[in-house]
């Protein structure tokens, strides 16, 4: 065995030596022996880095001690202080053996790895704490006789703490506050009171198993006799005394903290009590639904659905014509293969489609086709004059009602027509000996061509019901007769009374009206080679292109304002030569031919005027009221074409200037009204709006040619507002909450199925006719 | 004549090009499900047809004319009643991705045209101003290592809450215990609080689901977090609840629901938080409460004592209030005697150059409990778009400026100043309430972080959504129509706002700590703050680093 050698603290001068020099000294002393007995004097970390290779290696020290006693100690190291240590003792010890008889103070065993310590007193704050455990070598140990500080074992990774609670420095609570936080391995066993600040998450408490007190009576005794304290052991060795703290696994913590309350049993335990049970807006509004639903709902919680909006808006054909023919229902009868019943709809309509549609209707009803967002408008021109051999309709049983309609010209027509196929007696009075009024009196047969207007005359008056008296002028005294008579009156004279301007020379100037009916009669009247026609509209250039025809050779057309001429009757009168010219003001005619305002002749052998006519209406009883309009006096209707007698209607010119499409569309209202009113029904005017262009989708339709025959206008038709059966919208549906129903009367309609529909407006998007409309929910 | 076939042109037409967000949308990958199209809250998607012309173009056929092919596509709306807002909801819903919205701030010409029918431009939301902001750019960076002891921000114990309420200074506090004189009343409360969004700016399942999250912070995790009830009133169950000490009730221009209120007082359980007296709203100065028609629903009718389907736009000044000396004694008096001076009352002003006067009255009153001042950067649920993006204060510099008054008079523990506009606005909701507190502010409000954090709102400071204004929230948030608001379950709201909570607990402990605090709030501990941006260093005095 080495001899010990001493190694003092103290220079010669009685003056400490810094603990630099001191552990040089002591590693010197230690390459000699592995026995010393240092006496420091408050020297740091000595003890530590003595490597004992198989050799016991004996430290004792003497004297005051300074901190980190035994840092970093080695395996084989044994060092006993022979009074009271300062902080850190033992750390970062990874082996040597340490006992201190007395009190320490903090941070013992900080970071120890494996090694014993044994105190003899209480100690500090922070005792054994981020110790480790490496499982090849053994645990390191703290063994403390009295009591341990505040934050003990935090951070303890696999260190053994004992703690005996003799002489406590404080008996309340011998482990200090809030031992063990973050504690994940090993275990303390105490042996006192404590304040259960221990960390929950990282310990609990249990009394030691049978393995664990064996451990621990194991080697009590040899800590006992290292700090000089053997009579202890019968106090310390009381099993029901000690306690112990281990940590608690990763597993076992997930097991048992599984957070804090769930939201789940909160809102039943706590939340929906606090407010009587039930929901705390039941009294704001009582029962009203909260729960949950998801992005995409069906039935009524979708916040828009669809609708099947069939016929529920008027195809702009049927809207724009001021008879409202449906085109679109004609067209849709020919898709079906119903060729016949798609020339009867058109004759309960109108008597003449093949002389007005087919001839002289600019057809309004086409100037907003919605084909014409694909390629052409339908020709409806053709499909007019393909009715001219259709049947006539048969009329309803008889009302046993008749009606005096005074006018034989389109409106008057209409009206007897619509009256007679409702079985009511009409008796038209016509001042002419032809029916037809200015359509044919007036119109250029150029614009009309004769063997057609004579075949639709004809089946015309071949319809029951209507009697014609030709050559009959109407006076006071017989309208006053028919109105005893019969049952209602109409009033469809028209305008025969040409407007005249009484300049110097107008008694020179032939009214329009008069040269028209004379060019179109069996004694046409003779025209100057140079014609000049005061007055520059559409009848300006029907009268032009009868003077071509009668043997005009220049013809210039006047106005004061911008020719109001359009169409096939400004295109026809131009072709043949005719020119306008504006403005012009007339101050004289002569036998030279027009002065204007301005002085200058406009040379012409016939001058003609041109500027509108007016209604005579002498005849009328005063019952009738008229309305005064530009200087001409106009029978005052209701939309029913009733007057102010309810007895008199007015249809047609009389009434208010317009095309002959109009006059056939306001006999027809009108008689419809009187049929209502015989029959005690209630009469409705046209009311449906016209189905807006965006509701359509064009891109179903590729552009085509346009057709040659009924068939293929057919095909070609877009039948807005109308469904045409297409199913595109049953195949589209993404739900398939579409289907089609069969209804009792042979008809059909699309349904959604509110339950499976989502309201993603795909029926509305796509149906090509514009009938599935989204509405808001 | 403009014909059937006319392309119309229009002051307000508008291509996709134009939009302020386009819908991308891969034909690909689209299965038509009708999803996308169902769910948008604007209407502006739609099946479109599409035709295909494919001439017949080879020179050696003699096959001449053209082919056709029809195909569909998802599109959008260019009818600006009906542009995309860029919610999003059309990929939130659709199976395969095929479909989301892209930001289009280049080339939008839509913010030229949002004025139709002279109403100008609306909306609900945020500010729309993208980027780091000032709080965000704040650092703290007095690191305690040495020195002060570091701390342990995930074991060692902090206190953190904060006081609302006026604190007497010391000596006067113990003369008055000792003389048995009124004491002011005082909150300890945490320090993140949330803001007023009113019943009826806010869904009924958003409101009670924030209320719900509350009450579960305060009563299981011991987190006093309190919540701001907004103008709208409160539900009279809830002023019967033992929640209400957690409500802070506002009284504002419109006076809404408060009849019930004061009908409640004497069968409340507990007393409130506090009471909140708004003058101005930091997003909105100018304006009081907007909450239009279609969001006074039957519901919020009754709560608030009007009739359905009414505009409500508050005045922006109570209307016999015409000083601040007026104001603060007259309302700050009679909503303290209304609890018999047990609760703490304090008035809530926008941002503003003049916020200092302000502080100096309430410092005079002795029943002043704080000053919240909300900046210009705060969110609201409607707004006109010149006032929420021009008007206002920011927050920083205004907390500033008033804390360093109170400094200066020696009232800084006194009267605490609340700080709200744009806290977490870009997610970093502790941060900026650090900075905010560092800076002098006892606490902060926030509001909508709570709503992006607790309920998912779709809205971004580039524009997105923020249709609150007009109840369509496709969240559920903001809507008072059933249909939308049953989306949100209260439940999963409570819980995010129990989860935010906790999260940002810990995040003020990683804050204090390492600053060497934590046995109180680092109110006014601007020494510990600095950013990089020497200018703003000057004005807020704090450090400039780089």
């Amino acid at each position: 065995m080495s001899k010990v050698i001493v190694v003092k603290g103290l220079d010669a001068n009685g003056q400490r030596i810094s603990s630099k020099n001191y552990e040089e000294l002591v590693q010197k002393a230690f390459a000699k022996s592995t026995r010393l007995k240092l006496e420091t004097y408050g020297q740091h970390n000595v003890g530590g880095r003595l490597k004992s290779n198989g050799k016991k290696v004996e430290i004792e020290i003497n004297g005051p001690c300074g901190q980190r006693l035994g840092c970093m100690g080695m395996p084989g190291t044994t060092i006993v202080c022979d009074g009271p240590a300062s902080d850190d003792v033992g750390y970062l010890n990874i082996g040597a053996e340490i006992t201190v008889k007395g009190d320490a103070t903090n941070g013992v065993c900080n970071a120890m790895a494996e090694g014993k310590v044994y105190v003899g007193g209480s100690i500090g704050a922070r005792g054994l704490t981020m110790t480790k455990w490496n499982p090849e070598h053994q645990r390191p140990e703290l063994w403390v006789l009295g009591s341990v500080g505040d934050t003990f074992a935090e951070f303890n990774c696999g260190g053994i703490g004992v703690v005996c609670g003799i002489e406590a420095k404080n008996p309340k609570n011998i482990l200090g506050y809030r031992p063990c936080v973050g504690m994940v391995g090993g275990w303390i066993f105490y042996r006192g009171k404590n304040d259960g600040s221990y960390d929950k998450k990282s310990v609990m408490a249990i009394l030691p198993n049978d393995a664990q007190w064996q451990w621990l009576m194991e080697r009590m005794p040899l800590y006992l006799k290292k700090i000089g304290r053997t009579r202890l052991l019968k106090k310390l060795s009381v099993r029901k005394e000690w306690m112990m703290l281990i940590s608690i696994p990763p597993q076992d913590r997930a097991l048992m903290f599984s957070g804090p309350m769930p939201m789940a049993e909160f809102k039943r335990k706590i939340w929906d009590p606090a407010f009587g049970g039930g929901d705390p807006i039941r009294d704001l509004a009582p029962g009203l639904d909260r729960s949950s639903i998801g992005m995409i709902e069906t039935g009524d919680l979708r916040r828009r659905q669809p609708f099947w909006a069939n016929r529920d808006k008027a195809a702009p054909c049927a809207y724009y014509c001021p008879v409202h023919i449906p085109t679109v229902d004609r067209l849709r009868l020919f898709r079906e293969g119903k060729g016949d019943e798609a020339y009867e709809m058109l004759l309960d309509y109108t008597p003449l489609p093949a002389s007005v549609c087919g001839h002289v209707c600019p057809n309004l009803c086409m100037q907003n086709c919605s084909r014409q967002l694909v390629d052409e408008k339908i020709d409806v021109q053709m499909l007019g004059r393909a009715a001219r051999d259709a049947k006539l309709p048969k009329p309803a049983k008889q009302l046993g009602k008749k009606v005096a309609i005074i006018g034989g010209g389109p409106a008057g027509m209409n009206a007897a027509w619509q009256l007679a196929k409702g079985g009511v007696e009409a008796h038209i009075f016509e001042r002419d000996q032809q029916l037809g009024g200015k359509l044919a009196q007036v119109i250029p047969w150029e614009r009309l061509p004769k063997a057609i207007w004579d075949k639709e005359i004809k089946r015309f008056l071949s319809m029951p019901n209507i009697t014609v008296n030709f050559g009959v002028t109407m006076t006071k005294d017989k309208f006053a007769e028919l109105k005893k008579k019969y049952d209602h009156v109409i009033v469809a004279v028209g305008t025969h009374q040409p407007r005249t301007i009484p300049f110097p020379g107008h008694d020179m100037v032939i009214p329009a009206l008069d040269f028209l009916k004379s060019a179109k009669s069996a004694k046409p009247p003779k025209v100057g080679k140079q014609v000049v026609i005061i007055g520059a509209g559409n009848v300006g250039c029907d009268v032009a292109c009868e003077a071509y025809r009668l043997g005009a050779q220049e013809v210039t057309l006047v106005d004061i304002q911008k020719p109001l001429a359009f169409g096939k009757e400004k295109a026809a009168a131009e072709e043949l030569g005719a020119t306008f010219k504006w403005p012009v003001q007339t101050k004289e005619v002569t036998s030279e031919g027009l002065i204007d305002a301005a002085g200058q002749l406009i040379p012409a052998q016939t001058v003609i005027i041109s500027i509108g006519d007016v209604p005579a209406l002498k005849f009328l009883p005063d019952t009738v009221e008229v309305l005064s309009v530009g200087g001409a006096s106009w029978i005052k209707c209701n939309t029913a074409g009733l007057t102010s007698d309810p007895k008199i209607s007015a249809v047609g010119d009389v009434e208010r200037p317009g095309l002959a499409t109009n006059a056939l569309g306001a006999g027809k209202k009108t008689a419809e009204s009187i049929l209502a009113g015989f029959k005690g029904e209630e009469w409705h005017d046209f009311d449906l709006q016209v189905i807006p262009q965006s509701s359509l989708t064009a891109a179903h339709y590729t552009p085509d040619s346009c057709g040659s025959s009924e068939a293929e206008e057919a095909d070609r038709c877009m039948s807005c507002g109308t469904c045409r059966d297409c199913h595109l919208c049953e195949t589209i549906c993404p739900t398939q909450a579409i289907s089609r129903e069969k209804l009792e009367d042979k008809s059909y309609r699309y349904v959604s199925d509110p339950d499976k529909c989502i309201a993603c407006g795909f029926c509305s998007d796509t149906c090509p006719c514009g009938i599935w409309v989204m509405r808001p929910f | 004549m403009v014909t059937v076939r006319s392309i119309p042109n229009t002051p307000s037409s508008l291509t996709t090009n134009d939009l302020p967000w386009i819908i991308e949308h891969n034909q690909d990958r689209c299965t038509l499900c009708g999803r996308c199209a169902a769910v948008c809250p604007v209407g502006t998607l739609k099946l479109a047809y599409m035709r295909k012309r494919m001439p017949h173009l080879v020179l050696s056929s003699t096959e001449r004319g053209s082919a056709y092919k029809t195909f569909v596509g998802i599109r959008q709306s260019t009818e600006v009643s009906k542009r995309c807002i860029g919610c999003g909801s059309c990929a939130l819903v659709c199976p395969n991705e095929a479909i989301h919205p892209i930001h289009n701030s280049i080339r939008d010409r839509f913010r030229f045209l949002n004025t139709q029918q002279g109403e100008p431009a609306k909306r609900g939301g945020r500010r729309n101003e993208p980027g780091a902001s000032l709080l965000d750019r704040i650092i703290f960076d007095r690191i305690s290592m040495l020195t002060d002891p570091a701390l342990d921000a995930g074991r060692h114990e902090f206190s953190c809450n904060t006081l609302l309420g006026r604190v007497l200074p010391p000596d006067e506090y113990v003369r008055r215990k000792l003389a048995g004189e009124w004491i002011p009343p005082v909150r300890e409360i945490f320090p993140f609080v949330i803001g007023s969004m009113s019943f009826g700016a806010l869904s009924p399942n958003m409101w009670l689901g924030l209320l719900q999250g509350v009450a579960y912070c305060n009563e299981v995790l011991g987190i006093p977090v309190v919540m701001a009830t907004g103008e709208g009133g409160c539900p009279p169950w809830v002023l019967r609840s033992p929640f209400l000490k957690y409500i802070i009730l506002q009284i504002a221009s419109g006076y809404f629901g408060w009849d019930e209120i004061i009908r409640a007082i004497p069968e409340m359980q507990c007393d409130p938080a506090a009471i909140e007296i708004k003058y101005g709203q930091g997003a909105k100065p100018g304006d009081g409460g907007l909450l239009m028609w279609f969001k006074v629903s039957k519901l919020i009718a009754r709560l608030r004592g009007v009739p359905e389907g009414v505009d409500l736009p508050s005045p922006p000044v109570h209307q016999t209030l015409y000083s601040i000396e007026e104001s603060v004694m007259k309302m700050i008096q009679t909503m303290s005697m209304a609890w018999d001076f047990r609760v703490p009352v304090y008035p809530k002003i926008s941002g503003s150059t003049s916020a200092k006067s302000v502080l100096n009255n309430l410092v005079r009153n002795p029943y002043a409990a704080a000053l919240m001042i909300d900046g210009i950067d705060g969110g609201t649920g409607a707004a006109y778009n010149v006032s929420m993006d021009a008007t206002g204060h920011p927050i920083a510099a205004n907390v500033r400026e008033c804390y360093l008054d109170l400094c200066a008079q020696g009232k800084q523990n006194e009267i605490p100043i609340f700080a709200a506009g744009g806290v977490g606005k870009n997610g970093n909701v502790t941060q900026n309430g650090m900075a905010l507190i560092m800076l002098g502010a006892s606490g902060v409000h926030m509001g909508k972080y709570i709503m992006q954090a607790a309920a998912g709102c779709l809205g971004t400071e580039t524009n997105r959504c923020n249709v609150c204004n007009i109840g369509l929230c496709p969240k559920g948030i903001t809507s008072q129509n059933p249909k939308l608001y049953r989306r949100l379950d209260p439940d999963q709201v409570a819980q995010r706002v129990v989860e935010t909570f906790m999260s940002i607990r810990t995040e003020i402990k990683k804050v204090m700590a390492p600053l060497g605090r934590s046995q109180s709030l680092p109110i006014g501990m601007s020494d510990a703050l600095g950013i990089d941006d020497k200018d703003v260093a000057e004005r807020l005095n704090i450090r400039y680093v780089c």
